[in-house]
């Protein structure tokens, strides 16, 4: 797979699935709304508040999409096509994704609202629950993999996909993933009972980095979770890129909806839960994926 | 050209202009609840409703907009990024606003040719040559040059300071909402008064506050401006720090050992000792922020200042006369008129307060309503509380982030404010048993809202309608109402005096609610025949949909002379503090909704 055709497979992906966000969001499934609402954005003023933090208010949108994009950037899309092919791979993703806190964190202090300022705080709350529920099951699939590369991860589910392997890793990683990209349940920092909260202040194209940045959070995750879980490019008779592509907007969409049927979590439940049963869980199935290595040895 | 952005039209701007026309979305005021209330289907008419006005491009105004709220609206108004339309529907003139773009009848035809309006004047006028700057006193902002050093030198122009010559930095004068207040978005006008005091205070000893310059009784320092009361907050504290950083560089060295503003170490202990203690015992700065008038998920018009504590509310007020109306003075009319007058005290239950004025005045003139009239009156009164509660459930879905669930009871409302006949109201009644029925399964729901908006059982004699059945306490005002005896009527009583007996309670509601319109048969609210020239006093009281509100008149020859009238709002708002205080800001605006507070009723 050659470099361009990579990055147009992820800008197709990008598309898809911001549509399935305005789906989920709005209720109706139109294909051209993220053009649309994308030009519209970038044709609108931009106001910025009174007196922000100028260096963090402009950085954060960036940042974020960086986040998305690095941690995207070490994940294969089929064998061998991958763009940067790290020996710790894994571990890279994870510190990717630690750069979504500090963006959320400088945008919700930068305008100077308290609205944001409470939403990036929150986001901060969050973190603290989620985080280690992203690493704990990936070094349970890196045991597995024997390896840090991301692509041994895919290699070592040639005959059981880890989803199988190992389940209680893949729901404590799925939660945990839509966790990083604040989708409910888990929105709090841009939630609507702080009118937009981080988001709220942005306007015009900085709203739309902003978007941008988040569906591709969304679609990140959503490949890692089929990188490290759902076999990746693996599949019957299709070309692996197609299977990877369909797994990834499948595991998007069931990420966009699931959670809009409850309501939004209290960022101290999130914490209780993520610490109370999530982190022990997390050591269960480490537990369990090393008893079932050495009964395989 | 107010709304217009300025600049000459390209090509891009004209795809802009397509693209914006398609993608609406409104900044409600005085909010989406109101919309609902007077039948109006957003969803279908292709708008969506914004959070906050920074993502809205139509600032749509529905049926009367008192003045203060007004005012509130033209600072949502002024956040709007251009190009930005106002899409006026039944309303007259808003003097703090400019002259709607788009008006349009009050009425779901009115709201579709006003979109279609819109959608003509962003692709006409998005951009123009002849844009202009859209002024207003709400968010009038004074910008003053001032020496870092020395606090008289005060000009409306960057420059020098004549006395020792440094550069003078910026600073926001009285009068302007600024800081956390403008970015923030939603306020009324009224904490403008307070806001932006410049005090002056001891680097090294807080509690030494005074109005003007001069040397700290404690330590001999010269005492360094700051801005007020409204300034204690954190962002703009920090970054005014960073500006005050000049200083160490100039002639006060000795001031360099502590202070976070002058940058030097200080200890997590010294820097937070004067700073006011919450319940967990720590210690942050306080920051006030406005929530409303104009807030997502609060009914519009009621304006709420939060204090909070990082995440945590540490106190909860409600700053009143965002809907002040000056009602009063007109219900000193003919007695005819009052039903008329009353029904416009709140756009959320004007059934209610028709009944209400009614009654009394029947009271007053010694006049039996006969049994059918009666009848007939339940069943109107019945089906409004019944939108009334969806209504609120929608706002409640906003809250708790359950999109369904705000579309589900929208449209429920909707059906049920424009239905025809019986067949309408019982179709209405099956779609909210299931949405009830989907909403008690909905996983999550009973752990988010239980102990939320708690109010503790010495309290409970204060609580009215739905908070108070929500208590325990079966205090209704339909219960000796021989209507009602006949119609099979018993309150609904939960215990728990918090969020979720309350949505149990609503919820049980809605469903006894259009029974009962069923049982009545129909609903209209008609006046009996009343002799004229009428002397006399009389009280009534109804159940609205927030509780007992009572009337007495007292009619001197047909004219009403002397109104007295108690609604359950003003005597649920005090409880606004009770359950919001010590609780986390996601909980206590849960708990501030579960009061189903109307400020109309508040405000009049």
């Amino acid at each position: 797979m050659t470099s361009p055709s990579y990055v147009l497979l992820f800008a197709l992906g990008l598309y898809v699935v911001a549509v399935l966000e305005g789906w989920a969001s709005t209720g109706r499934l139109r294909l051209a709304r993220p053009l649309r609402a994308g030009v519209a954005l970038l044709g609108r003023e931009t106001v910025t508040p009174r007196r922000p933090d100028r260096v963090l208010y402009e950085t954060a949108p960036v940042l974020l999409l960086a986040a998305g994009l690095l941690a995207a950037a070490v994940l294969p899309l089929d064998r061998g096509a991958v763009s940067v092919d790290l020996a710790t791979g894994v571990l890279f993703v994870n510190s990717a994704l630690a750069y979504v806190m500090v963006g959320l964190v400088m945008a919700g202090w930068a305008p100077g609202g308290a609205y944001s300022l409470v939403a990036g705080w929150r986001f901060l709350g969050q973190l603290v629950a989620y985080s280690m529920l992203i690493v704990m099951p990936i070094t349970a699939v890196a045991m597995r993999a024997q390896s840090l590369s991301t692509t041994a991860a895919v290699s070592s589910q040639v005959h059981l996909w880890n989803l199988a392997a190992q389940p209680l890793g893949f729901a404590l990683f799925f939660l945990a993933a839509m966790a990083v990209c604040f989708l409910p349940p888990f929105d709090l920092p841009v939630s609507s009972d702080l009118a937009g909260g981080v988001a709220g202040e942005y306007t015009g194209a900085r709203l739309a980095v902003v978007r941008l940045a988040r569906v591709a959070l969304v679609l990140t995750l959503s490949l890692a979770v089929v990188v490290f879980f759902l076999g990746g490019w693996l599949g019957p008779v299709l070309p692996g890129w197609v299977w990877t592509f369909v797994k990834t907007i499948a595991v998007a969409a069931t990420m966009l909806v699931v959670g809009r049927l409850v309501p939004r979590l209290r960022e101290e439940q999130v914490l209780a839960w993520g610490w109370k049963y999530g982190i022990p869980l997390a050591l269960v199935n480490i537990l369990w994926v090393g008893l079932t290595l050495l009964g395989v040895r | 050209m107010i709304g217009a952005r300025a600049g000459r039209w390209t090509w891009f701007r004209r795809v802009a202009a397509r693209a914006m026309a398609g993608e609406l979305s409104a900044f409600v005021v005085p909010g989406p609840e109101i919309a609902l209330a007077h039948g109006l289907d957003l969803r279908s008419a292709g708008v969506v409703v914004a959070e906050t006005p920074r993502h809205a491009s139509v600032l749509l105004l529905v049926g009367e907009i008192p003045t203060g709220l007004g005012r509130a609206a033209s600072v949502a108004y002024a956040q709007m990024p251009r190009p930005r339309a106002v899409l006026a529907l039944g309303v007259a003139d808003v003097s703090a606003l400019p002259p709607p773009d788009v008006s349009a009848p009050l009425e779901q035809s009115g709201l579709v040719q006003g979109v279609e309006g819109v959608r003509r004047w962003l692709s006409t006028f998005a951009w123009s040559t002849e844009a202009t700057a859209f002024d207003t006193e709400a968010v009038g902002t004074e910008t003053r040059y001032t020496c870092p050093m020395h606090p008289e030198v005060v000009q409306d122009r960057p420059g020098k300071c004549p006395i020792c010559g440094m550069d003078l930095v910026l600073r926001e004068e009285a009068g302007t909402p600024h800081g956390h207040h403008d970015t923030s978005g939603r306020h009324g006008g009224t904490e403008q008064a307070e806001s932006g005091r410049t005090e002056y205070s001891c680097p090294m000893h807080p509690e030494v506050v005074q109005d003007e310059p001069g040397t700290c009784p404690k330590c001999g320092m010269r005492l360094e401006p700051r801005e007020g009361a409204e300034h204690a907050g954190h962002g703009p504290t920090e970054r005014e720090g960073s500006e005050g950083g000049h200083r160490d560089g100039g002639e006060q060295g000795d001031a360099d050992h502590g202070s976070m503003q002058h940058g030097g170490f200080m200890s997590m202990v010294m820097m937070t000792k004067d700073l006011p203690r919450s319940d967990d015992g720590l210690p942050m700065e306080w920051v006030e922020a406005p929530f409303g008038p104009l807030f997502p998920g609060l009914p519009g018009g009621l304006a709420l200042v939060l204090t909070l504590d990082g995440d945590t509310v540490a106190e909860a007020q409600v700053r009143p006369g965002t809907t002040s109306r000056t009602l009063e003075e007109g219900w000193r009319c003919p007695a005819d008129d009052l039903p008329d007058r009353l029904a416009s005290l709140d756009p959320l239950s004007p059934a209610s307060y028709r009944l209400l004025a009614l009654r009394a005045l029947e009271a007053a003139a010694g006049v039996v309503a006969g049994e059918e009239r009666e009848r007939a009156r339940a069943g109107a009164l019945e089906r409004e509380r019944a939108a009334s509660h969806l209504d609120w459930l929608a706002q409640l879905g906003h809250l708790l982030g359950l999109r369904w669930l705000v579309e589900r009871a929208g449209e429920l409302q909707h059906a049920l404010v424009t239905a025809k006949g019986a067949s309408d109201i019982s179709s209405a009644r099956d779609g909210s048993a299931k949405m009830v029925g989907r909403l008690e399964r909905t996983p999550l729901l009973e752990a988010r809202l239980r102990g939320a908006g708690f109010l503790h059982s010495d309290r409970r004699e204060e609580l009215r309608g739905p908070v108070g059945r929500a208590a325990g306490r079966a205090s209704d005002a339909r219960c000796g109402d021989p209507v009602y005896r006949k119609l099979g009527f018993e309150p609904v009583v939960r215990e728990g005096s918090d969020a979720l007996s309350r949505l149990r309670v609503r919820l049980a509601e809605i469903g006894q609610s259009l029974d009962l319109a069923l049982a009545a048969g129909s609903s209209e609210l008609s006046p009996s025949p009343m002799p004229h020239d009428v002397s006399g006093h009389g009280s009534a009281s109804v159940e609205t949909p927030r509780g007992e509100a009572t009337l007495s008149v007292h009619l001197t020859g047909g004219e009403v002379t002397h109104v007295v009238l108690t609604t359950p709002s003003e005597r649920h708002v005090g409880l606004v503090g009770a359950v919001a205080e010590g609780r986390e800001v996601s909980d206590a605006l849960l708990g501030i909704a579960s009061l189903d507070l109307s400020p109309w009723e508040v405000d009049r």
